[in-house]
C-alpha cells in the first residue's frame, strides 16, 4: 500500500510538472495565478481518479478533440460539471494541444 | 384462506406462517389451531406420496440413466454439441420429450446459452459436449461460470472405454476430470455405470448449494451403453436447502456501526439480485438514508432510478466515487468483489461490514470489522430488524437528513449524467459508441433485458431497475465469445421481455453460432454490434502502459485492427439465417432499429451491424496492418 502511493504521488508530480506550463512552475514562489493552476489541479483532481498519465501524454489534438475525448468519459460514469470540462479541456489544449503544422493525432 | 391452504400444503409456508396468515386474516388463534391441526392428516398423506415418489429403481442403459436423473433432478433443457458416444442417452430422449436437447454448433457459445437461461429462469440445465476436444471448447465459459458464481452443470464422456483406457488412444487425455477442478466446485468420476445417477445428482447439489459454481461429471464412454439397475433420486431428497442466517451478535454490531456512522455506503452485488433480496436492500438504504453504489457485477442489483442510487465507481474502487467522498462505514450485501488493481476496492480507512454467503473470499484482501456470513435476503431481513430495534427519533431524524444531501448529489447527477449527448461529435459518422448506446436506450423497452458484451462501451441512459423496470446481464468473466450465446439464453428463460444484445465487434466474432439457435428456435433477440473494426479495449490499454514508446511513435500495433479486409457482422449474421443490415448514422440507426422491432415481434432474431469510430490516441484513419502477404511469396501459383 505505502509503495502503491508513493509510485502515485510520483507519477501525480511528474505528470503535474510535465502538465503545468513552464511560466506557472517559474511562478511557484510567487502568487499563483488561478485560473492556470485551477484547470490544472481540476485535470488532476478528477482524472488521476481513474488513469496514470500515460493514457493521454501521447496524444495531442485541439480543444475540439479534448472535449469529445473528456465527454466520452461521462458516458464512462465520470460526473463532471460542464465547468469542470471546460477547464479540464483547457488545460490539455494548453498543454497536449494540436501542433502547428501536424495533424492531430 | 383457501391460497394459505394451497401455501401450507405445497410447503410454501411454515405452520407459524399458516398461523399468522390466519390470525392476520381475523381468524382467532384457537380457530387457527384447529384447521391447522385438521390439516395435519392431509400433509402427512402428501409427504408420503412424495417420499414413494421421491426414489424409484430403474432399468436401463447408463444413457437412460443419465436421462433419468436429469428429470428427477429439475433439468427441462439439455444444450449440447453432437457426441457419438452419448447415442444411448439420445436414444433415451426419443421417449422422454420432458427433456429437450437444445443443439448447440459450438460448445462455447452453447455453454454461454446454457449460462444464460440459468442465471434468467433460476432453473437448472447441463451442458454437454463430446469427451475432452468439445470440452476444451466450452471451458471458456465455465471459466465465466466460476467467475460469476453460476451454477452449472458440464457433462462430457471420457473417450476411452473402460477395457483400452490409459493407452493414450483417440481423444484420450489423462485425469480429464482435473482438467477443470480449479474451476468447478465439484469435478468427478463416475466408476461404474451404475454411479452414473449419483454421480449427476452430486453435480447438481455441489452447483446449486451456495455459494454457487459450476461442476463437471465424467465417465467412461461405455458405461453410457451397459445395462444397469440403479436408483434414481429426485434433487429435493439430497438438496440441503442451504439458506443460513448470521451470526446474531455480528448482526447487532453491525447494526451499531451503521446507526452510529457519520455516513454509511451500501455496495449491492449479484447475491442481492439471485436471492430476490433487491427490495430489501431498497427498504435497508432507505432506514439509513445511505447512499448506494456497486461495483462490477453481472446484474443490477438496486434500482438505478432510485435517489440514493449514485452510481457505480467509475474506477471500480469506492474512493473513485464522486460521492461520498470519504464514508467511515461501508457495507457490502452480495458483492465479490473482484479486483483488477493492487488498491483494494475498499480502502482501509473504512469501516467494513461484509456480509455474504461466499465466505471462502471474505476478508481476503478488504479487512472486515464485521463479517455477516448470510443468505443476504435473511441477512438483510435480520440487520433491518436489528437497525429498526435501536433507532431512536433522533437517530431517524440524522438518517432522514442524510438521505436529502444524497437525493441533492443524485439529481445533479442526473444532469451531469446527461450531459453525454454534448460531446461535440455527437452527430458524426460513423458514431460515437456513447450516441449508438444513447440510442438504443431511447429505443429499448422499459423492461427491456440488455446483455452487454462490450468492454469499451459505456453503458449509460439506460437507467436499469431491477424492481420490475430493466434488466441487466453484464459480462464479467471476461472470457469472450458470451454474448451472443446468453442472450439467446436469456429469451429462452424469459420470452416475454425484450432482449437486447450488445456485443462489440471482437467479442462477436469470438461467439456468433448462437445466432443460427436464434433463428432455429424462434428466439427474437435484437443483437447490436458495435463495429469499429478493431479491439479498443487493449488499444487503449496498451498506449497507457508503454506510453511514447515504438508503438506510439510508427502507429505500428500488431494487436488492435480487427480491418483490412472489413469484416460484414451482417453477412455473417445472413448465413445463420438471421436478417440483418448494416448502420452508418444516427438516422440510419433508428430505422434501423424500428426494423429490428417489428421482426422481432413477428418471432425472429435481427442483427444491427453498427459502424463505430474508433478513439482515443494514436488511431489512424486506417490503422497499420502487418505487411504479411503470403499469395505474394509463392513461387507456384496454387
Amino acid at each position: 500500500m505505502f509503495v502503491s502511493m508513493r509510485l502515485f504521488a510520483i507519477v501525480l508530480g511528474t505528470s503535474l510538472c510535465a502538465a503545468l506550463p513552464c511560466s506557472a512552475l517559474a511562478q511557484q514562489s510567487s502568487p499563483p495565478r488561478p485560473a492556470e493552476t485551477s484547470d490544472a489541479m481540476v485535470f488532476a483532481n478528477l482524472c488521476f481518479q481513474c488513469h496514470g498519465p500515460g493514457m493521454w501524454s501521447d496524444h495531442r489534438q485541439d480543444r475540439r478533440g479534448w472535449e469529445g475525448v473528456l465527454y466520452r468519459m461521462v458516458g464512462r460514469g465520470a460526473l463532471w460539471t460542464e465547468d469542470d470540462i471546460k477547464r479540464m479541456a483547457n488545460h490539455l489544449t494548453a498543454t497536449f494541444g494540436a501542433q502547428p503544422g501536424k495533424p492531430s493525432k | 384462506m383457501r391460497e394459505l391452504v394451497a401455501q401450507y400444503l405445497s410447503r410454501s409456508i411454515s405452520r407459524r406462517g399458516f398461523l399468522k396468515g390466519l390470525t392476520t386474516a381475523g381468524v382467532s388463534l384457537a380457530a387457527a389451531e384447529s384447521i391447522l391441526e385438521s390439516l395435519v392428516p392431509v400433509a402427512h398423506a402428501q409427504e408420503a406420496r412424495r417420499g414413494a415418489d421421491a426414489i424409484k429403481v430403474f432399468e436401463g442403459t447408463g444413457g437412460a440413466c443419465f436421462a433419468e436423473q436429469l428429470i428427477a433432478s429439475g433439468v427441462k433443457y439439455v444444450f449440447g454439441n453432437s457426441a457419438s458416444e452419448d447415442a444411448q442417452f439420445y436414444e433415451a430422449l426419443v421417449d422422454r420429450p420432458q427433456l429437450k436437447y437444445i443443439l448447440t454448433p459450438h460448445e462455447g457459445p452453447g455453454a454461454a446459452m446454457a449460462a444464460g437461461y440459468v442465471k434468467a429462469s433460476g432453473e437448472p440445465a447441463i451442458v454437454m459436449q463430446a469427451a475432452v476436444v468439445g470440452l476444451m471448447n466450452a471451458m471458456g465459459q465455465m471459466f465465466n461460470a466460476f467467475k460469476e458464481q453460476t451454477p452449472l452443470v458440464f457433462y462430457s464422456y471420457r473417450t476411452d472405454q473402460t477395457g483400452r483406457a490409459g493407452r493414450d488412444g483417440f481423444e484420450e487425455v489423462a485425469n480429464q476430470e482435473q482438467i477443470v477442478a480449479p474451476m468447478t466446485k465439484y469435478s468427478w468420476l463416475a466408476r461404474r455405470p451404475d454411479m452414473i445417477p449419483e454421480t449427476v445428482r452430486r453435480a447438481f447439489k455441489a452447483a446449486w448449494t451456495p455459494p454457487y459454481g459450476p461442476t463437471y461429471c465424467s465417465w467412461h464412454s461405455d458405461f453410457n451403453d451397459d445395462k444397469v439397475k440403479t436408483e434414481i433420486i429426485v434433487q429435493d431428497k439430497i438438496d440441503p436447502r442451504m439458506r443460513v442466517r448470521p451470526n446474531p451478535s455480528e448482526v447487532e454490531r453491525a447494526a451499531r456501526l451503521l446507526v452510529d456512522a457519520r455516513m454509511p455506503l451500501l455496495n449491492v452485488g449479484d447475491e442481492v439480485y439471485n436471492r430476490k433480496a433487491i427490495g430489501k436492500a431498497v427498504k435497508l438504504a432507505e432506514l439509513l438514508g445511505m447512499p448506494v453504489t456497486q461495483a462490477r457485477q453481472v446484474f443490477v442489483s438496486f434500482p438505478q432510478t432510485h435517489p440514493l442510487w449514485v452510481g457505480g465507481p467509475p474506477g471500480n474502487r469506492l474512493a473513485s466515487l464522486s460521492f461520498p467522498k470519504g464514508p467511515d462505514v461501508v457495507i457490502n450485501v452480495g458483492n465479490k468483489l473482484m479486483h483488477n488493481s493492487p488498491a483494494p476496492i475498499v480502502g482501509r480507512n473504512v469501516r467494513f461490514i461484509d456480509m455474504r454467503i461466499d465466505s471462502a473470499s471474505m476478508g481476503n484482501v478488504i479487512t472486515t470489522e464485521v463479517p455477516l456470513v448470510a443468505d443476504v435476503a435473511y441477512g438483510l431481513d435480520d440487520l433491518i430488524a436489528a437497525l429498526e430495534g435501536i433507532m431512536t427519533p433522533a437517530i431517524r431524524q440524522k438518517a432522514q437528513e442524510r438521505a436529502q444531501e444524497v437525493r441533492r448529489f443524485t439529481e445533479q447527477a442526473k444532469t451531469l449524467r446527461s450531459l453525454v449527448t454534448k460531446n461535440p461529435d455527437w452527430d458524426r459518422r460513423p458514431m460515437l459508441s456513447d450516441r449508438v448506446t444513447w440510442e438504443i436506450a431511447q429505443f429499448a423497452d422499459t423492461d427491456a433485458i440488455v446483455v452487454h458484451e462490450g468492454g469499451s462501451i459505456g453503458l449509460h441512459s439506460f437507467g436499469f431497475d431491477p424492481l420490475g423496470g430493466r434488466e441487466l446481464f453484464n459480462y464479467y468473466g471476461a472470457h469472450l465469445g458470451s454474448g451472443v450465446g446468453t442472450a439467446a439464453g436469456v429469451k429462452l428463460a424469459r420470452p416475454n421481455r425484450q432482449v437486447i444484445c450488445l456485443v462489440g465487434d471482437g467479442s462477436f466474432v469470438f461467439g456468433p453460432t448462437a445466432l443460427w439457435n436464434m433463428a432455429r428456435l424462434e428466439l427474437p433477440v435484437i443483437t447490436v454490434v458495435y463495429n469499429n473494426h478493431a479491439y479498443s479495449g487493449p488499444h487503449s490499454r496498451v498506449v497507457e502502459k508503454v506510453a511514447g514508446g515504438r508503438m506510439i511513435q510508427t502507429g505500428q500495433f500488431v494487436h488492435d485492427y480487427l480491418g483490412n479486409p472489413d469484416m460484414n457482422m451482417a453477412w455473417i449474421a445472413k448465413g445463420f439465417g438471421v436478417d440483418a443490415e448494416v448502420a452508418e448514422s444516427p438516422d440510419q440507426l433508428k430505422a434501423a432499429l424500428a426494423r429490428a422491432r417489428k421482426t422481432t415481434v413477428e418471432g425472429k432474431p435481427y442483427l444491427i451491424d453498427v459502424q463505430v469510430a474508433r478513439n482515443g490516441v494514436a488511431w489512424a484513419d486506417r490503422p497499420w496492418t502487418p505487411p504479411i502477404r503470403i499469395a505474394r511469396e509463392r513461387t507456384k501459383k496454387v
